[in-house]
């Protein structure tokens, strides 16, 4: 298990260099006006002495090398045009940490509901229950989430007397956005769940189990729901750490100062070093998500395992 | 076999089935009785209704099933007092027969298992439930079962998962499952089919030891007539829903009387002539959603009768334990000779000696 973990984990880092490299290279190739403010009035000589001072007329494996070395100090160096000459670590780190308190706070709800609905789902399966619960699920799938957000922000506000934006300093500012985020994320669990839970419970095994007398409460709980756990426990690892990058139309609805729609912001204003840093920063995430979510994996599914096959007898 | 008991009785029993808003009558009537300690083989071809007459023995018809009239007393409780399994609904109410009386070994062991608990678990399960052990007595029960069941090394295959086994090995965990419920009747359905051939004999041979040493009941559903050979004391020949021939294995194996029984016994291969072709049944069963008239099996045998199609054969009993329902036996009916290669059977049964049912 461990040895499996460490080659992964060199595998993951041997991805990511690969990645950052591509992205780097593919970078260096936009129009160079992103790293100055006022390009339009630059002269030749100008822009050509602005970009030696950076660094950009040397060789491309000599840049590269210079960013990972910085990169591995934790350095992700300074913004040019969202925000000129300011570190962009200094810049992002607050902004993930709202994110991340969103997404969070979502999470832990969204999950156990979204279990919750999925099990009441199947145990009345084709009653009522599971017909709501389609109806729930059919409408956030179906209709663009924007269109519900706005009414909840609007209602949500006037009738219950909460704060149509966020403010840092009260709480009870962050109740609407973290609902609209909430809401697809349990119908994305409640749907899963049902799924496999579904699937789990036509199985033979769980005909033997009737067969040999477990009582029907028993066969849902340590036979049909554990086993249909195991598949979403792959995915949670990797939900839990891309909270951070936040949700675009849940955070300019309320303003939220997060991460959300920063990445194409930044590749509007072709400010590359912001475009790198985010991309390191999102693939590393989704990568480690990948990563934990597999492992994971082979903790709670013993057909799974990370030695080298024995050959079963 | 009069001084048999009879553990369990199904009389006239109707199942129905509601499929895409048609109602499917699954089992037409039928009406059995299954001794103590014998062996029954229920065989038919597929879609006869072996599993569904079985399946209501233990509370485990599909949803959209449901038994329409007949009653199934089981013996086993109170000998004087039957419980009719038939008016038993809720998990709740089968939690006394399931498994404790009845237990079953399904078809596919490969899928029969619970792949994320060990196999001592879901012994355990049983015990728990059946024999109220638990902690190290039921760990020692479970490895003296899976000991019993033939499983090598049992310590150290008790706290390994089902994809460690092999499918015949996975068919005798699930045989130790069935064990541990400390059942009166075990039932059988096709316990061999998804077996390899060499596999099939050591679980067959398995059965029948348990059998012996736990004074089980046993009823075989197959559609493979070796294995009936191999194993029944009695046999049931299903077709359409109904039990068309029963009495002991020698009797419908040697003296057959039923067309259907013929054609069955003629298309085995082991039967056949050499130089022609092998037999093979003509048609296809009969419709369930339609009702049948007559015999159900009068479209497909070339020597029905007029009456086979206008009315319902009775039973008629060849011997106090064989009967059969079909118009041949009546003593109007014409003489009709039966195939060529079940008269080849009937000289094998004359040079064997003894072949006496004893139930």
């Amino acid at each position: 298990m461990l040895k499996y973990s460490l080659m992964r984990l060199a595998r993951s880092v041997l991805t990511l260099v690969i990645l950052i490299t591509v992205i780097f290279i593919l970078l260096r190739q936009m129009p160079v006006e992103g790293y100055f403010t006022n390009f339009e009035k630059m002269s030749p000589t100008a822009i050509d002495v602005g970009l030696r001072k950076l660094g950009l007329k040397d060789p491309l494996h000599i840049q590269i090398g210079r960013y990972f070395l910085k990169l591995l100090q934790g350095d992700f160096g300074v913004s040019f045009r969202y925000r000129v000459n300011y570190p962009i670590a200094q810049l992002i780190w607050p902004k993930m940490l709202v994110s991340m308190k969103f997404g969070l706070t979502s999470m832990v709800l969204s999950l156990p509901l979204g279990m919750a609905l999925g099990v009441l789902m199947v145990r009345g399966k084709g009653r009522l229950a599971d017909k709501l619960g389609n109806a729930y699920i059919v409408f956030i799938e179906a209709v663009p989430n924007a269109v519900y957000f706005i009414f909840i922000q609007l209602y949500g506000s006037s009738w219950f007397d909460l704060s149509i934006l966020y403010k840092a300093e009260e709480w009870t500012s962050m109740i609407l956005p973290v609902i609209s985020l909430a809401l697809p994320s349990i119908s994305g669990y409640a749907m899963w769940l049902r799924r496999y839970m579904v699937d789990e419970m036509n199985k033979d095994y769980i005909k033997l189990a009737r067969a040999k007398g477990v009582p029907s409460s028993a066969i849902w709980f340590r036979h049909v729901f554990r086993n249909s756990v195991v598949p979403m426990v792959n995915l949670i690892p990797g939900s839990l750490l891309l909270t951070i990058s936040g949700s675009i139309y849940v955070e300019s609805l309320y303003s939220v100062p997060g991460m959300g729609g920063l990445l194409v912001d930044v590749i509007k204003r072709q400010d590359n070093y912001m475009v790198l840093a985010l991309i390191v920063i999102f693939s590393s995430l989704s990568i480690l998500g990948l990563l934990l979510g597999d492992l994971l994996m082979g903790v709670v599914d013993p057909r799974i395992s990370f030695a080298k096959k024995e050959g079963s007898r | 076999m009069e001084n048999k008991e009879i553990i369990l009785s199904v009389r006239d029993l109707n199942v129905k089935f509601s499929l895409r808003g048609k109602v499917l009558h699954a089992i037409r009537g039928i009406g059995m009785d299954l001794y103590k300690g014998e062996s029954l083989a229920i065989v038919g071809e597929s879609g006869s209704g072996k599993s569904v007459l079985t399946k209501n023995f233990i509370g485990l018809l599909d949803n959209n099933g449901w038994i329409d009239s007949g009653e199934i007393l089981y013996y086993g409780m109170d000998p004087q007092h039957p419980v009719d399994l038939a008016k038993l609904k809720t998990d709740e109410e089968w939690r006394d027969i399931r498994g404790k009386h009845v237990a079953m070994v399904m078809q596919d062991p490969m899928t029969s298992l619970n792949p994320l608990k060990t196999i001592g678990w879901q012994i355990g399960e049983a015990l728990k439930l059946h024999q109220n052990l638990r902690g190290e007595a039921a760990r020692k029960k479970a490895i003296d079962i899976l000991s019993d069941v033939g499983i090598p090394e049992p310590e150290r295959r008790y706290s390994q998962y089902p994809h460690e086994f092999s499918g015949g090995m996975r068919q005798r965990v699930v045989i130790a499952i069935a064990m541990a419920c400390n059942p009166r009747i075990l039932v059988c359905d096709e316990p061999t089919t998804a077996l390899d051939v060499t596999i099939q004999a050591q679980i067959l041979h398995l059965i029948k030891e348990l059998k012996e040493k736990y004074a089980l009941t046993t009823i075989y559903i197959t559609h493979d007539l070796g294995v009936v050979a191999n194993v029944a004391d009695r046999i049931a020949v299903m077709y359409a829903g109904d039990i068309v021939e029963v009495g002991c294995a020698d009797e419908v194996f040697y003296d057959p009387r039923h067309p259907y029984t013929w054609a069955l016994l003629s298309s085995l291969p082991q039967l056949g002539i050499k130089g022609r072709d092998l037999y093979s049944i003509k048609g296809t069963p009969p419709n369930l959603f339609h009702p049948i008239r007559g015999d159900a099996f009068a479209a497909r045998n070339p020597q029905a009768l007029k009456i086979d199609f206008l009315h319902r054969p009775p039973y008629f009993e060849i011997s106090a334990t064989h009967k059969a329902r079909t118009w041949l036996l009546d003593p109007r009916a014409p003489k009709v000779d039966p195939p060529e290669h079940i008269k080849n059977i009937r000289n094998i049964r004359k040079n064997m000696t003894g072949g006496q049912c004893n139930g």
